[in-house]
């Protein structure tokens, strides 16, 4: 039996002890404890989005519910004192559904992107909005680095990617889309015009070798994040030139200096190329498979007519991998090899996943990065909610065209001032969000809930520090409690009553007048993204 | 113009004291002055008192009562409770919506003359659907009668009848004419017949007393005339005309001179020749065919809460005090202890009666217990359910049987201070309960030293807002303490900690209507009624497809069958007795095949459905089970305070999916969604209203999944879900052009003596060529 120390005396006025068990073990706490504080001293952590300790607590959320197989309900563990002789689940799959339920629920209720469309839809999953924000800002290297994070040859791709980012970009309701990609050709013909252009910093050596076979814009790829991750790569080719489907297109399409000055930098960043070299199953087996520690197969479509045989599995699309690019052994594939690709930019991408999942074989360690993770997501803007949007841009004009025109790019004042159209779809708090931290670990059904119409969304932009946007919020109350704590004039507070109370300001004034002293602090209260720093 | 706003909002803070609490009463005084909150209004409050902002919209957007848009001239208020709903109110608020030519996303017409509004329930069941206007009432309202009453409306607010002062000499009565005047009873015309029964006399100078009884429960017979002569057997008179009155007197009364006699049938001559054409009565009356309506309602009742129903005069306290009231107080006070009073009910085993069922004597206990200086005892008359009036009359007919209640808690349980917490929507409640309160304090029977005894209380009224959920005791006290209604954890219970963290004792109307009678019976007389779990009797309000409704007082234990066919008369117009609803929104639906369940709290839990407050509606094989639990989850979903992310959200759910379901687009997996969210709001709620609201949707998917299923595959069974018919006219049209001439939207052309017919594509499917054809021959499939 553990007791309770006397640190929560300060928030029980009563000495009488409570016995209970939570997940079976056995605890005694002073009458007036939560479940939830007595589940702490248990080292039993149970999620809460809309309890702050500090502040009276009224449960709302409901992802804290727990089980009381004595009484056979479901309580809310932040409000509900212990009760004698309680028998507490915290974690049964009866609970676990309940609180997947309340998060669906509260799903099904929340409108907001928390990654902006253009990066959903863009296959190497590249932080868009925040290159535009750095690019409207002039910090073009940042911008820069941020696109070398998922994408490693910009300055090709910024020529001939099918940009399936603006064909989603919101702000083509209100006249036309940002050009994502000719920023991000801006960016690295800016980089690459530099003298000491940008590297990212590569980890340890490892020690350990990879064989690229194919320098085409997979392998490529490749072998630029492998680089990054320290190991050494050596790519073979059989052309004279590395560049693979590549070499095909028009100097129209992709100038050659573009082609040469990216494959440069690869060269520069460690990349070893063995090219005029045809590597056949043989050369494979006595020249690749025993020096190297790994190979990745990024051939490009591979001809199934004639004997491709390298000891592997085939099948009609190209060479048979697994979800990580494995083939077998030390061998993966990636690319057209596995499935014949039109876009350049999927390409690009897969030879980075299939890096890192190089990485993992050669060092048994996980690159932290997920692609995965669960994403709010909503349609098209309502007509009414194209203006809220449009408060977001610093340029409310139409796009800019470059005047020296399309091929040769924008100058930095038109990039600058292209970047600014873009509207911010991407949620603030994307990582800090419990919402979103709770859906992924309760992996939740975002649709389940949908019905319905769904609200009109709005923001709140009239603050220097913060932006509101109710339609994300979850009615915790947490800052309308804040806000009256510290005593502000105006604050917030709840209107109507039901499914249809909202958190709004008082007289209808600006969030400016209503949150004076308190705005960051309610931004670090708020569960979701709906209250954050701009 | 400012200047005006400001004294006016002062002098309301003024009177209420404008502490933080008062924020409700206040704002009630400047919505009665202005019929909304002008904003300049809330402003001054904001800066006159320590109410913020926040504080103050906060409450004024949660509330129903509150509008912060000007109204109209006249409000129209379309009641939907339930037992109007079975009878096509939504058809009739389409109906004033059209003929005002109001807009779909407003309330008020062009011309600023008429605001229509839906209100939860106005408590007149029984002769429903039901529309007030301003302070008229009209009944038996179909989508097809309205441009009538609208027209009745403008026609009497223009040239109102001066009320007569009838003369009556009190020594020389002959007799004594018994009318009930409950608010029900007003609204059937029961005024118009008191004003012809008073000018009656008055004119043939016949001295017989005219007393205004309260509601007397029968109320599918009013207007009602009880006429009592000495020596004579009493005789009652129902669904009486104003135009008949004066044949009732004469039969049974004559002037006392000859002369007077001679002048009177003289006149009488007169009068018939020149007597104006009888006012068009709005209301439809069925034709019934019972041999006494009155003997079969009444028997098989036991009077407690209503004990000397049709009798005693609400506002006489002499009388009700001649009749034994307030002796119970008496005897309390002078002869016992505060713990024998607990015992006393305890040992009656006297339950809530406000739906839960918590034994009353444990909670007492629970309040005499717990240690403070300063106990509190409240009265929730916070009637909500719609279809539902028992509160409302005990209210207006027995004000001071409830007090009595509350005066011998308030001794018992150790409380000083009282609250009536009643809704605002009972204007005629409030009044009586008003005069009462005024009435006991002068007699000594409220305030200190009551009746020469050491126990001093006081008792005060606050207005509800209107909000369902204050209804659950935390909310209401939160309301009181003039916040949000938002329910609070429990525990603490408020026995323990309630109103501003004392104890406090709340118990409902009904409840403390029962104490006298069991103090002055004792408590061994009121458990020998009813079943072993449920003692006493219980006041349910019987409504919907039946026969005769009203207020009925039965005894636990009864079945659902002798309610409904032997004291209800059974099912009208032939059609076959289906489901009865009991609880209201909380309740749910007991089959036909299930009547001869008892009420008793723990059968009715048993078979799914639970006590709740007494509202009973009984349902026939027109009405679609579907849809009723989607009135029923609107209702709840609507009331929901939204604290709590399953009722706010998961009642949401479930209602979209009903809609779903009604409009023909609902498939399996829908329908094992609505049942699963069902299950987990009742669990994940933190409130009654979430953890109940769910109930009616899973009584019928219990008992009439069949129905479900049907609607599935795209067809409703009874034809009520209005998106899932279409109307047509058969080959029994006889070509009158009725309906061509009625519809609204000109999807008949008139063709006489041809067979009509519908465009579908125009059809707003608002069934006034149903209503209208003499020949039936318009039909829904």
């Amino acid at each position: 039996m553990r007791y309770l120390q006397t640190d929560l005396s300060s928030k029980c006025s009563s000495y009488t002890m409570i016995n209970l068990k939570i997940n079976s073990k056995e605890i005694s706490v002073p009458e007036g404890t939560t479940i939830l504080d007595a589940a702490k001293l248990l080292g039993v952590d149970i999620p809460t989005m809309c309890y702050l300790d500090g502040n009276t607590n009224h449960p709302s959320c409901m992802v804290c519910v727990v089980k009381d197989n004595h009484s056979g309900m479901l309580y809310p563990s932040c409000a509900m004192p212990v009760g004698q002789g309680m028998d507490i689940e915290t974690d049964s799959a009866e609970v676990i559904d309940a609180r997947r339920e309340a998060l669906e629920l509260l799903l099904s209720d929340h409108v907001g992107d928390c990654e902006a469309p253009c990066r959903v839809a863009c296959p190497a999953f590249m932080d868009i909005p925040l290159m535009n924000r750095l690019i409207a800002k002039g910090d073009f290297l940042s911008a820069l680095k941020v696109v070398k994070e998922e994408i490693a040859l910009p300055g090709i791709l910024g020529y001939i990617c099918s940009a399936p980012c603006e064909k989603v970009c919101r702000r083509k309701q209100v006249d036309s889309p940002v050009s994502i990609c000719m920023l991000k050709r801006f960016a690295a013909v800016h980089n690459t015009e530099n003298e000491s252009p940008y590297f990212p910093q590569k980890e340890l050596p490892t020690g350990k070798s990879v064989a690229i076979i194919g320098a085409g814009p997979a392998g490529l790829s490749c072998a630029f994040h492998l680089l990054k991750l320290g190991h050494s790569v050596t790519v073979f080719d059989s052309h004279s030139e590395a560049g693979g489907s590549l070499l095909n297109l028009l100097e129209s399409e992709l100038p050659k200096t573009s082609l040469s000055d990216e494959i440069k930098l690869i060269k520069h960043f460690g990349a070893e190329f063995k090219l005029e070299q045809n590597v056949t199953p043989e050369v494979f087996k006595v020249e690749i498979k025993p020096k190297y520690d790994a190979t990745v197969f990024a051939v490009g479509e591979i001809d199934k007519s004639s004997s491709f045989d390298f000891g592997f599995k085939t099948n009609e699309k190209g060479i048979a991998v697994r979800d990580d690019f494995k083939v077998n052994d030390s061998i993966f594939a990636c690319g057209s090899a596995i499935r014949p690709l039109k876009m350049a930019v999927k390409a690009v991408a897969q030879g980075k996943e299939t890096a890192y999942a190089v990485n993992r074989f050669l060092d048994g360690k996980s690159v932290d990065i997920r692609y995965d993770r669960f994403n709010s997501r909503f349609g098209l803007l309502q007509e009414a909610e194209i203006s809220e949007y449009l408060k977001e841009a610093e340029n409310k004009g139409e796009e800019v065209n470059p005047k020296v025109g399309k091929l040769a790019g924008f100058t930095a004042d038109e990039a600058i001032a292209e970047a600014k159209r873009c509207m911010h779809c991407d949620c603030r708090k994307p990582n800090t969000c419990k919402l979103r931290n709770y859906a992924d670990d309760y992996k939740v059904d975002r649709k389940k809930y949908a019905m319905g119409t769904r609200s009109t969304l709005k923001k709140y932009l009239q603050h220097n520090e913060v932006v509101y946007e109710p339609e994300k919020c979850i009615r915790c109350g947490l800052c309308i409690e804040i806000a009256t704590r510290q005593k502000e004039k105006i604050g917030l507070t709840y209107i109507g009553r039901g499914f249809d109370v909202r958190v709004q300001i008082p007289f209808n004034l600006e969030l400016s007048e209503a949150l004076t002293e308190v705005a960051m602090e309610c931004a670090n209260a708020c569960p979701t993204g709906a209250i954050a720093a701009k | 113009m400012e200047n005006d706003i400001f004294k006016i909002v002062d002098g309301i803070v003024e009177r209420t004291g404008g502490t933080v609490d008062a924020v409700i009463p206040i704002l009630q005084e400047i919505q009665n002055h202005y019929n909304y909150l002008p904003q300049e209004a809330l402003e001054r409050v904001c800066q006159t008192t320590d109410i913020t902002p926040s504080r103050i919209y906060g409450i004024s957007t949660f509330y129903t009562q509150f509008r912060h848009k000007p109204v109209g001239k006249h409000m129209v208020k379309v009641c939907v409770g339930t037992a109007c709903h079975v009878k096509g109110a939504t058809l009739v608020y389409d109906s004033f919506k059209r003929s005002l030519n109001i807009p779909d996303n407003d309330d008020t017409d062009a011309e600023g003359l008429f605001t229509v509004e839906k209100v939860a329930c106005l408590g007149c069941c029984t002769i429903a659907p039901v529309v007030q206007i301003d302070s008229l009432t009209y009944g038996y309202v179909t989508s097809e009668t309205v441009p009538e009453v609208i027209s009745d409306f403008l026609a009497s607010s223009n040239g109102q009848s001066n009320g007569t002062v009838p003369f009556v000499d009190s020594k020389e009565f002959q007799g004594e004419i018994r009318i009930g005047l409950g608010s029900c009873c007003v609204a059937s015309g029961s005024f118009g017949v008191k004003e012809q029964l008073e000018k009656t006399l008055v004119k043939s100078r016949i001295n017989v007393n005219v007393k205004h009884v309260g509601c007397v429960g029968i109320c599918n017979q009013v207007p009602m005339l009880e006429v009592h002569k000495p020596n004579e057997a009493l005789v009652y008179y129902t669904k009486i005309k104003p135009d008949e009155v004066r044949e009732v007197i004469h039969r049974h009364f004559r002037p006392s001179s000859p002369l007077t006699r001679l002048r009177n049938s003289i006149y009488g001559v007169f009068d018939n020749l020149v007597f104006d054409s009888v006012p068009k009565s709005i209301k439809r009356y069925s034709s019934e065919s019972v041999n006494t309506p009155v003997a079969e309602f009444l028997k098989g009742q036991i009077n407690i809460a209503t004990e000397h129903r049709g009798i005693l005069k609400p506002s006489d306290i002499d009388e009700y005090m001649s009749l034994g009231g307030f002796t119970a107080l008496e005897e309390c006070l002078k002869r016992k202890s505060p713990l024998e009073v607990i015992d006393t009910i305890k040992e009656s085993g006297l339950r809530g009666r406000g739906g839960a069922g918590f034994p009353t004597g444990t909670k007492w206990k629970l309040v005499a217990n717990a240690e403070s200086d300063t106990k509190y005892i409240i009265c929730n008359g916070d009637e909500g359910d719609p279809g539902a009036f028992m509160d409302r009359m005990l209210l207006e007919s027995y004000p001071f049987r409830v007090i009595e209640g509350i005066i011998i808690g308030a001794y018992a349980v150790g409380a000083n201070e009282g609250l009536f917490y009643i809704r605002a929507e009972y204007p005629l409640a409030l009044e009586r309960i008003r005069e009462a309160l005024k009435t006991c304090e002068s007699k000594n029977l409220l305030g200190n030293n009551i009746l020469g005894s050491n126990f001093s209380f006081k008792l005060k009224i606050f207005e509800g807002a209107g909000a369902f959920v204050c209804g659950e005791e935390t909310a209401l006290i939160a309301s009181v303490e003039g916040k949000r209604g938002y329910p609070t954890m429990r525990p603490p219970y408020p026995a323990k900690k309630g109103l501003r963290g004392k104890p406090t004792l709340i118990n409902n109307v009904e409840t403390y209507s029962q104490v006298s009678w069991i103090i002055r019976n004792g408590a061994e007389a009121f458990h020998s009624i009813g079943t072993k779990q449920s003692k006493g009797t219980k006041v349910f309000a019987l409504a919907g497809k039946v026969n005769r409704g009203g207020l009925i007082e039965v005894p636990m234990g009864i079945t659902i069958r002798r309610i409904v066919e032997e004291i209800g008369g059974g099912i009208p117009n032939g059609k076959r007795f289906k489901a009865v609803q009991i609880g209201g929104p909380s309740g749910g639906c007991i089959p036909a095949s299930m009547a001869d369940t008892p009420i008793d709290f723990h059968s009715l839990v048993e078979v799914g459905a639970m006590m709740g407050s007494g509202g009973l509606i009984v349902l026939d094989e027109t009405d679609c089970m579907v849809d009723i639990a989607r009135y029923f989850l609107t209702f709840t979903q609507d009331q929901s305070c939204g604290r709590c992310t399953f009722c706010r959200v998961g009642t949401k759910r479930m209602l979209d999916i009903l809609d779903k379901i009604t409009s023909g687009k609902g498939t399996h997996e829908d329908l094992d969604m609505l049942e699963n969210l069902a299950h987990s709001t009742k669990k994940g709620s933190i409130c009654g209203l979430g953890k109940s609201a769910p109930n009616p949707v899973l009584t019928t998917l219990k008992y009439f999944r069949e129905e479900y299923e049907a609607h599935i595959n795209g067809n409703c069974p009874t034809g009520k879900c209005k998106e899932m018919i279409s109307y047509d006219i058969t080959d029994e049209c006889i070509g009158c052009t009725k309906c061509a001439q009625r519809c609204p939207v000109d999807a008949i052309e008139a063709k006489p003596y041809e067979i009509h017919s519908i465009d579908l594509e125009k059809c707003i499917k608002c069934d006034i060529c149903k209503q209208i054809c003499p020949v039936n021959a318009v039909v829904t499939r």
